[in-house]
């Protein structure tokens, strides 16, 4: 069978493209890496791929705002063949800086031409970037198709801007439209995030931004506990909790993935 | 408002009279804060009295000008000057003195007046020369002083006839009546309306007002719910300034939509826009709203400002033209409730962590006092640079006092045999001739000297490493005391490789390339480099520490046909904040050092995409001389590229010299000789330098693709030396090489031929390519800059060109082999081992609890936490693991190739605290540090790689350098413990590094580094699944400390903490350690081992500690057994006996070649007999309950301390932990 094909952007400061393809090769897709100068110049490229990944990075530095100037560029060339793409059902994952840039660009939660943009990620409330792995909540009421069969996982967050804020408080419908389009929620407070949000979704389901690198774990040995886990007969101590489906199953990153590969069919 | 002005005077002082009394009378809104006279019998140190006013002589004579200048600035620098005025002071100022006192206009503050309309007649008789020329009209011009003698901008005018029957004498008297008028009335309009109006622009117009429209400020505000910091509102500012004169910004709607869309998040922040006269409304918003003090930042004319870059090609992204330019800052609203003393008290504790004024400007505004007015609000920092130089001619026919002068003044930092090896080269007939023949004068031109002192400067040559060194060991016998050493590099370090090197056919470039290259697997290679970035780092830490690590990434890049960087490793050497000398003004404090590095190596790390895998931070007041950064890469290198090696580079005669990424600048000359001297007061500004990870992050990617399409023949970095050394050095591949100045891409004009050669402005890798159009292609599609600017030859000469006419020609053997092979001595008098007694122990706990909350041995996790170390998806051992993420591992393990199952092991050894004893031991355990970390991961020995970093006091003997000849014996002392080690541990150097004056000294205090040896490695470990972290793992394991050394309490942290001398040194057992540590690898591979963890700093208690740390599991020891683990064979002293008789100096005695191990009881038998032969000692076990507990025999109570409390302790604050302005 053929694999269903997965692009990757790379170039302009994006930084995690080179693992992400690698795991999106080992979730059942063909991934290509596409410099976003190619990628912006062949608007056509959209009909040939079954899944567009923006991968986490610094682009164009953080500068401004995390993925602001990415956003730009893309919205001004590819918005909407964007739209298009995303309303014929194709899947779209923003990671971390990928995450911000489908915020920016105004494509979550809601995806629809002429939506408003109701959130902003902005920089965690401790003001510092921050690298740790985290116990994240999948919302069960979720319907979109990339966290099927989880529930609570574990994975990395590596941002210093992740703090997702709701822009009218004060407009409980909006914060309510919000909650609904959560996907993840971390299960302690790691950067001050609006209902500890850390991943959305768009009303469909087939747009996902996530602030937590699943692409960093689809591997074992990946896990800061794995050499801990791996010679002990039981769990000990505190701290996050042994995994259930270590050793045979496969890590979370690589479950969310494979989910994709799946919807795809 | 009124002016602060210090006026320099030599001789009567009229002027300073005429100020001082316009001052007097109200007509100059000015203070003379001091007067300064290089002539102590100056009359006018007296008038100054006279009014009143601070007098000071500093006699210029017997002083170097730099020295003179030196203590004038001192003195400068106690009073806040806005102008200095120059009434009659006969010396000339340096461009570093000027520097002081630059704007952010670029114009220098210092103001003189000259008697003739310059610019006719300057120089030191005005008068004389006009009334010699027998002119009709003469005059008198009051200017801004610029790097040349008499002329810079002027400020005013007047002129006044020579009559019939003048005199000199009464023509003199004419022109003075116009001086003593004329300039307190400038003065007077400086101090009414700030300079901008009075400085001429070539048309014509008043420089300010026309450009001061079109430039836009914005403030991007972040709304409430949003700020960071109660204390503190920090937001971006912005300048837009349009080219068009006229333009007016402001009044284009769609243009400000843009900005808006551009510069703010609609939901969290709002923007608010001001022309320039309209600032002051910004104001009295703020005072309304409660702030008391308004601050802004902007960086300095110049300066790298990667925000604006940004913004910048945002604003081309929407279709504005390139031609408006963009400049960020940040501003700064603070409440009364922060306690400001004042303004100035404002500035001081804003100062380094939010601003640096070595690239920042930043005015403070009271919002309490009245509307400011206009010119107290920072404008676009334009750089305006006067009409560079041309080429001089540097005729060397002069004393050698002249020839010393020379190297002084323009920071070659040259010796004077080198001046002289220099003068006799270009003294030879032959190379006269060849000279002439391509019309060029017989003495080197500036960018000849320039080139040369690059490339012969300690940081690209290595003298010191390669001198002939007399040594001295008085602890030999006689007969045996005196050895020559030729060269320490070829003796020790490139001799141990060459020893090794037939057991090690996967060395594939040692020495040779920017970075060592080791074969990984049939496919690639991995490359290997630790880098230093001291100096700048002590000037401007951020910045220092960003480029360091940007710098080292480079090096990688350029090593063979371009190499991927990894992953970082970041060793920093600190003094203690307390350390800080607040009598040397010039020194930054040790906090502001601290937390300036950490935040450039979060920014170049980050935002490369390089994980920072690695690294450690050591504490040790000497650092307060220097600190010491070292960045390190690891890089990934095809074994072949389109057919051929791609460890070795291929240029070859007729291929283009192209450069490619950043622009060059004014920014970083100087940087290799400047870091080949002490620290000083003058030491140049533009040495410092902000990097740019977002530009290089676009040229690395650049650069691989280019690999991998086969368009490079040879690649290598602009690092120190910029192009002098990158095109010098790959000249050598063929031969020869020429560029053309005229093609060079510069960030701003202005820069002298000489700056564009040696400028070392970051993110630019230099490339030799055969298909310039192909590389063009895909530099545009990486958005990189690229230009051909040369083409490499076989002329035998590197050579510079501009419009096609040389500018420098250099015999490449000359410039590379012409350096004199310096002679050095050095006397060794044994070991230090001076000892007082030992004080009875204190309470175990407390003593425990103290060592773990030590900053040399407590945890690093907010460092850690704040640098991505798992980007590129290649981590399996970080450096905090175990189920709680806190186990400080020894060191890292990363997949090289993702989906492989062999991986990289990377460690560093460290031990300056060793070297007051014995630089020797301190090099072996330096190296036993590196090795055992590695080994305690699961890396097989027999894989390891080493590098050396070796970082010194100045071991060259000077007038203030008295002890030299020791520093040197300590180098030979480290060189030898290196080589011993290297060959014991079969473990080769591909690579190192030597930085060797790092020392600071301001004139007065002379203050060193202690020597320090990194010793960095590199290693295999076969299946990562076999890597093993430090935690323990399961109740019930066995715990063991296996030993292949004696510790001591020499230069260990509970005798620093307590304050106690020993003379109880370490030792290690080389070829038992050795041993140890492969028994040790088999053990692990075989899955014997569960934990294993390096004792080091804090011994076997912190060991221990540390291992219950990381797991959440405690620990049983047994007493008696951990004292007999620390019993000598040969006891040899008192104190040696006094360690293993009681607990805590058994515990916290420290010492190389041991490990804590823990093992499944299942496993005990096996590991007994793998281990027979070695010091193997079960010392307890690890228990459920999180507690250590410490057993010592029926009739007394055990210790038992929580593992809990363990934790607290050694999670305490470190220096690092900056919670911004703390009030």
């Amino acid at each position: 069978m053929k694999k269903p094909r997965a692009l990757v952007l790379c170039g302009d400061g994006i930084n995690c493209d080179g693992e992400t393809a690698w795991a999106l090769e080992a979730a059942g897709f063909e991934p290509a890496r596409l410099h976003t100068t190619s990628f912006l110049d062949n608007p056509e490229t959209l009909s040939q791929i079954q899944l567009l990944v923006i991968p986490g990075g610094f682009s164009f530095g953080d500068e401004i705002a995390s993925g602001k100037i990415l956003a730009l560029k893309i919205k001004r060339k590819m918005r909407d063949a964007l739209t298009a793409f995303i309303g014929k059902g194709g899947l779209v994952i923003g990671i971390c800086n990928g995450f911000q840039v489908l915020v920016q660009m105004g494509l979550l939660p809601f995806s629809e031409p002429g939506a408003p943009r109701v959130v902003s990620l902005t920089r965690n409330a401790e003001g510092r970037f921050v690298n740790r792995w985290v116990e994240l909540d999948v919302k069960p009421s979720n319907r979109s198709p990339f966290f099927a069969s989880l529930s609570r996982i574990h994975l990395p967050i590596r941002h210093g801007e992740g703090r997702l804020a709701v822009g009218n408080a004060q407009d409980t419908n909006a914060a309510a439209e919000v909650s609904r389009h959560a996907a993840l929620h971390y299960v302690e407070d790691v950067n001050g995030s609006h209902e500890k949000i850390a991943a959305l979704t768009n009303t469909k389901g087939n747009v996902l931004g996530l602030m937590p690198h699943p692409e960093a774990f689809v591997r074992w040995s990946q896990h800061p506990a794995w050499a801990s886990w791996s010679r002990q007969s039981a769990a000990h101590g505190s701290g996050l909790s042994r995994h259930p489906q270590f050793p045979d199953g496969p890590p979370d990153g690589l479950v969310i993935l494979k989910n994709a590969r799946k919807a795809v069919d | 408002m009124s002016i602060n002005i210090a006026i320099l005077v030599s001789g009567r002082g009229s002027n300073l009279e005429a100020i001082l009394r316009a001052i007097k009378d109200g007509d100059l809104q000015a203070k003379a804060q001091v007067v300064i006279s290089n002539n102590p019998e100056a009359l006018a140190l007296h008038i100054a009295r006279k009014y009143g006013v601070h007098a000071v002589a500093i006699a210029s004579k017997g002083l170097s000008r730099q020295e003179h200048e030196r203590l004038v600035l001192e003195e400068l620098s106690q009073f806040d000057i806005d102008f200095v005025v120059l009434a009659g002071y006969m010396r000339i100022l340096s461009p570093r003195f000027l520097q002081r006192f630059r704007d952010e206009r670029g114009f220098f503050r210092v103001i003189n007046i000259h008697p003739s309309l310059l610019p006719a007649f300057p120089g030191v008789s005005g008068y004389d020369d006009a009334f010699q020329a027998g002119v009709t009209v003469s005059g008198v011009t009051v200017h801004l002083a610029d790097e040349k003698v008499d002329h810079g901008p002027i400020l005013a005018q007047e002129s006044f006839p020579r009559m019939e029957n003048d005199t000199l004498d009464t023509f003199k008297a004419r022109g003075l009546a116009v001086e003593h008028r004329i300039y307190p009335d400038v003065l007077a309009k400086i101090a009414g309306g700030g300079l901008a109006d009075l400085i001429k622009s070539p048309n014509g117009h008043a420089g300010g007002t026309h450009k001061e429209q079109s430039v836009l400020c914005l403030a991007v505000l972040p709304r409430a719910g949003f700020r960071q910091d109660k204390n503190l509102v920090e937001f971006p500012l912005y300048w837009i300034q349009a080219d068009e004169p006229g333009q007016s910004l402001a009044d284009d709607p769609k243009f400000l939509e843009t900005l808006a869309d551009i510069l703010t998040d609609p939901l969290i922040e709002d923007l608010r826009c001001a022309l320039p006269g309209q600032r002051g409304e910004w104001v009295k918003d703020w005072a309304l709203a409660g702030f008391r003090w308004w601050a802004e930042r902007q960086f300095l004319p110049g300066v790298t400002d990667n925000l604006a870059h940004t913004v910048q090609e945002a604003l081309e992204l929407t279709g504005l033209p390139a031609s408006i330019k963009v400049a960020s800052g940040t501003g700064f609203l603070l409440p009364d409730s922060a306690s400001f003393a004042g303004l100035d008290d404002v500035a001081q504790r804003l100062r380094y962590r939010y601003f640096h004024p070595l690239t920042d400007r930043v005015l403070v505004h009271d919002l309490t006092q009245d509307k400011p007015a206009q010119e107290r609000f920072l404008s676009f920092p334009a750089v305006h640079l006067p009409e560079p130089k041309p080429v001089e001619i540097m005729a060397l026919d002069v004393s050698d006092a002249e020839l010393m002068s020379l190297s002084r003044d323009r920071t070659l930092a040259l010796n004077l045999g080198e001046m002289k090896a220099i003068r006799a080269h270009f003294d030879q007939g032959n190379v006269r001739e060849k000279r002439q023949v391509r019309g060029l004068p017989p003495w080197p031109t500036d960018v000849e000297l320039e080139v040369i002192a690059q490339t012969w400067s300690e940081h690209c040559k290595h003298k010191i490493f390669n001198a002939r060194i007399k040594h001295t060991d008085l602890s030999k016998p006689e007969a045996l005391q005196k050895t020559s050493i030729n060269s320490l590099y070829k003796t020790f370090v490139q001799a141990a490789t060459k020893k090794l090197s037939s057991e090690r056919t996967d060395l594939l470039s040692v020495f040779v390339d920017n970075a060592g290259v080791v074969q990984w697997d049939d496919e690639w290679s991995v490359c290997f480099k630790v880098e230093t970035h001291n100096s700048p780092s002590a000037l401007e830490p951020y910045g220092g520490a960003l480029t360091g690590i940007l710098g080292v990434n480079r090096d990688i890049l350029g090593t063979g046909l371009g190499a991927k960087p990894i992953c970082n490793t970041d060793i920093f050497c600190f003094a203690y904040p307390s350390a800080d000398l607040v009598e040397r003004p010039s020194m930054l404090p040790t906090e502001a050092i601290i937390q300036g590095v950490r935040r450039g190596v979060q920014d170049g790390g980050n935002k490369s995409g390089i994980p920072t895998v690695n690294g450690a931070v050591f504490f040790h007041d000497g650092y307060r001389a220097k600190p010491l950064v070292f960045c390190g890469t690891v890089g990934l290198l095809p074994l072949a590229v389109s057919g051929k090696s791609g460890y070795q580079k291929h240029t070859r005669p007729g291929d283009i010299v192209v450069m490619a990424g950043g622009r060059i600048g004014k920014d970083g000359i100087h940087g290799a000789t400047f870091s080949s001297e002490a620290l000083h007061e003058g030491s140049p500004v533009s040495a410092v330098q902000i990097g740019d990870p977002f530009t290089q992050k676009r040229l690395a990617d650049f650069v691989l693709e280019a690999r991998d399409q086969g368009l490079m023949t040879g690649i290598t970095d602009n690092g120190a030396g910029g192009l002098s050394s990158s095109v010098g050095e790959m000249a050598e591949l063929t031969g020869g090489a020429t560029i053309e100045l005229n093609n060079i891409p510069l960030k701003y004009p202005g820069l002298a031929d000489y700056e564009i050669v040696i400028s070392e402005s970051q993110e630019r890798m230099t490339l030799a390519t055969t298909d310039f159009a192909s590389l063009q292609e895909l530099a545009d599609k990486h958005h990189v800059e690229i230009t051909a600017i040369g083409e490499f030859n076989s002329s035998g000469y590197f050579e510079v060109t501009r419009d096609g006419k040389p500018v420098a020609m250099l015999d490449l053997s000359f410039l590379h082999g012409g350096v004199p092979v310096l002679e050095l001595a050095s006397v060794w008098k044994g070991a230090g081992q001076d000892a007082s007694d030992i004080p009875p122990a204190g309470d175990l706990e407390e003593t425990l609890l103290a060592l773990l909350s030590h900053p040399n041995i407590s945890s690093r996790e907010t460092v850690i936490r704040q640098y991505d170390h798992e980007v590129q998806g290649a981590s399996v051992v970080k450096q905090l693991m175990g189920p709680a993420q806190q186990a400080p591992c020894d060191a890292a393990v990363i997949k090289p190739i993702l989906g492989e199952v062999g991986a990289i092991a990377l460690s560093n050894g460290l031990c300056p605290q060793l070297s007051a004893y014995d630089c020797y031991l301190m090099a072996v355990c330096a190296v036993d540090e590196a090795v055992r970390n590695a080994v305690c991961v699961g890396a097989d020995p027999a894989s390891l790689a080493l590098l050396d970093n070796f970082c010194w006091p100045d071991p060259v003997p000077s007038e203030r350098n008295a002890d030299a000849q020791t520093k040197l014996a300590q180098l030979v002392r480290a060189c030898e413990g290196l080589f011993d080690a290297v060959l014991a541990y079969q473990a080769p150097l591909i690579s190192g590094k030597d930085s060797m004056k790092n020392d600071f000294d301001d004139g007065v205090v002379r203050i060193s580094i202690p020597p320090t040896l990194l010793v960095s490695a590199i290693g295999r470990v076969h299946d990562a699944e076999h890597a093993i972290t430090m935690e323990f793992k399961s109740p019930g394991d066995l715990i063991y400390i296996a030993c292949a050394g004696d510790s001591g309490l020499a230069g260990t942290t509970i005798a620093a903490m307590q304050g106690w001398e020993s003379g109880l040194l370490p030792s290690l057992d080389l070829t038992g350690a050795a041993r140890l540590y492969n028994l040790v690898h088999t053990a692990i591979k075989n899955g014997w081992i569960e934990s294993c963890h390096d004792v080091s700093d804090g011994g076997l208690g912190v060991a221990v500690a540390e291992c219950a740390i990381g797991s959440g599991l405690g620990a049983e020891l047994h007493a008696q057994k951990v004292m007999e683990s620390v019993r000598r064979e040969q006891s040899g002293s008192d104190e040696a006996t006094t360690v293993d008789q009681r607990l805590d100096l058994a515990l916290f005695s420290e010492g190389p070649g041991r490990l804590v191990i823990s093992v499944k009881p299942d496993h005990k038998k096996k590991l007994a007999e793998h281990f027979s032969g070695t010091r193997l000692i079960e010392i307890g076990n690890v228990t459920q309950r999180a507690s250590l507990l410490i057993v010592h025999g029926k009739d007394h109570a055990p210790d038992d301390i929580s593992v809990d409390r363990l934790t607290r302790a050694w999670k305490a604050r470190l220096p690092f932990d900056d919670d911004g302005i703390r009030s």
